[in-house]
Formats: structure tokens, C-alpha cells, sequence
């Protein structure tokens, strides 16, 4: 019962993220969805990911509550409560074929007893790596095109 | 309860957001429900290939969409401060403006 109910809430808030007018509304709408998200982790068992959830969720948060009151533009209109409850309302509606519908066959296939740390670095080491290089460059080109849209401000 | 379903629902909204919102910060939050649907489709893969192997994918899959977040609101913000709006149509006419402007000089 309470998978259900978090699926419910999962797709309500995304729903609600989506087509709320008010940015902020919509990036706590969205805190929302990350809070359900990371629930569904804590209770399949799966804690480290439900932490970075967590933590990636706060940072995302952080900067879009920032990011939106600079850049999001004042909506003309604030949105009706009949509009928000429609809103709801199409959430649980679209959340009902998790809950009633299933795919067989989905889990059990090769379920396999390795541990987390010897799934990072010894089946995946390579690619945890390569990805570290690649985050590292990404960010390095996101402070340099930065650096340079200033530098071609002034 | 079908989480399989349930991350393809949360890919649907996430899509059709893409697809139909005009403000940046929109575009974003649907590309964030995208990826958080596919980081949930690992964690089927946790109960399926193993808990500890599952993990290690899913926070492969986070690091990656930290790195898409991270380049989407660099771009935002640079066009977002360029053009001072951050609706795409908007900023798509003020494009086609400049163009018209350029061809005619």
C-alpha cells in the first residue's frame, strides 16, 4: 500500500513541476518528486542511492530556487485553485497504470550476491573513472564558457 | 504496483513537458523528470542484477545527469542574461529579428 501511495505522490508532484505557473512553485513541486524518489529507494533496499538523491536533489534544488527567482519570468497570472486541482487530479489519474498494470518477467532473472564496493571498483572501476574524467572536463568547460560570456560582457 | 510502469509514466510527463512548455527553467525541471525516470528503471535493475551492481549503475546514471544538469543551466543562464527572457519563442524571434536585420544591412 505504501508504494502505491508514493507513486501516487511521485506523479502528482511531477505533473504539478510541470504545469504550475509559478516557477518557485514549480521547483518545490519538484523537491517533491526528488523527496518521493528517494523514498522508493529507501524502501527497495537501495540506501546509497536513495543519499545521492538526496544530496544531488539539494544541489539541483539550491540552484534552481536561485536561478529562478534571477531568471523566470513573472507569470501575468497567479494559477486558480480550480486549475491546481485539475492538476492533482490528472496526476492520480496518470499514476493509476503503475498501480494496476505490471510487466512479468521484469526481476528475479540473475540476481547476484556481489557487494556495492565490489560493484564500483572491481565490475564497474573502469567506468567510474572514465566518468570522473569526464565530469571533471564538463565542469572545466562550463567555467570557461562562463569565464568567457564575462570576459566578453565587459 | 509495476515500478517499470511507473518510470515510463514519469518519462511520458517528462516528454510531453519537453515538448509543450515554453520557459527554460521548464524545459530543465522535464529534463530532470526524464532522468529521474531512468535513474528509477535502475533501481528494478538492483532488485533484478543484484543490489550492489544495480548501485553502481544508478550512481553512474547520477553523475551523468549531474554533468547534463550542470551544462543545461550554464546555457540557460547565458541566454537567459543575452536576450532577457526566458521564454523560447521569445528568444527565437529576437533570433530571427537579428537574422532579418543582418540580411537587410
Amino acid at each position: 500500500m505504501i508504494f502505491e501511495i508514493l507513486a501516487v505522490g511521485l506523479i502528482i508532484s511531477a505533473v504539478l513541476a510541470l504545469f504550475l505557473d509559478e516557477v518557485i512553485y514549480s521547483v518545490a513541486a519538484l523537491a517533491g518528486t526528488f523527496f518521493f524518489t528517494a523514498l522508493i529507494y529507501v524502501l527497495n533496499g537501495a540506501i546509497f542511492a536513495a543519499i545521492f538523491q538526496f544530496a544531488v536533489g539539494v544541489g539541483t534544488l539550491a540552484i534552481l530556487f536561485l536561478s529562478g527567482e534571477m531568471l523566470g519570468d513573472k507569470p501575468t497570472k497567479k494559477t486558480s485553485p480550480k486549475r491546481t486541482g485539475a492538476l492533482i487530479g490528472a496526476g492520480a489519474v496518470l499514476s493509476l497504470p503503475a498501480i494496476f498494470l505490471s510487466v512479468s518477467g521484469a526481476t528475479g532473472a540473475a540476481a547476484s550476491n556481489i557487494s556495492f564496493g565490489d560493484a564500483l571498483w572491481n565490475v564497474r572501476g573502469l567506468d567510474v573513472i572514465l566518468q570522473a574524467l569526464v565530469i571533471l572536463t564538463v565542469a572545466l568547460g562550463i567555467a570557461i564558457v562562463l569565464y568567457e560570456k564575462k570576459k566578453g560582457g565587459k | 504496483m509495476d515500478f517499470v510502469i511507473l518510470s515510463l509514466v514519469m518519462l511520458a510527463v517528462g516528454i510531453y513537458g519537453l515538448l509543450t512548455n515554453r520557459q527554460l527553467l521548464k524545459v530543465f525541471i522535464s529534463v530532470e523528470l526524464i532522468a529521474t525516470a531512468a535513474t528509477l528503471n535502475f533501481v528494478i535493475l538492483a532488485s533484478a542484477a543484484g543490489v550492489g551492481l544495480g548501485e553502481a549503475f544508478l550512481i553512474l546514471a547520477f553523475s551523468t545527469d549531474t554533468a547534463i544538469s550542470g551544462v543545461i543551466l550554464a546555457l540557460l543562464v547565458i541566454v537567459a542574461k543575452k536576450y532577457g527572457t526566458s521564454d523560447i519563442s521569445k528568444i527565437v524571434q529576437l533570433i530571427q529579428d537579428k537574422d532579418e536585420s543582418e540580411v537587410e544591412a
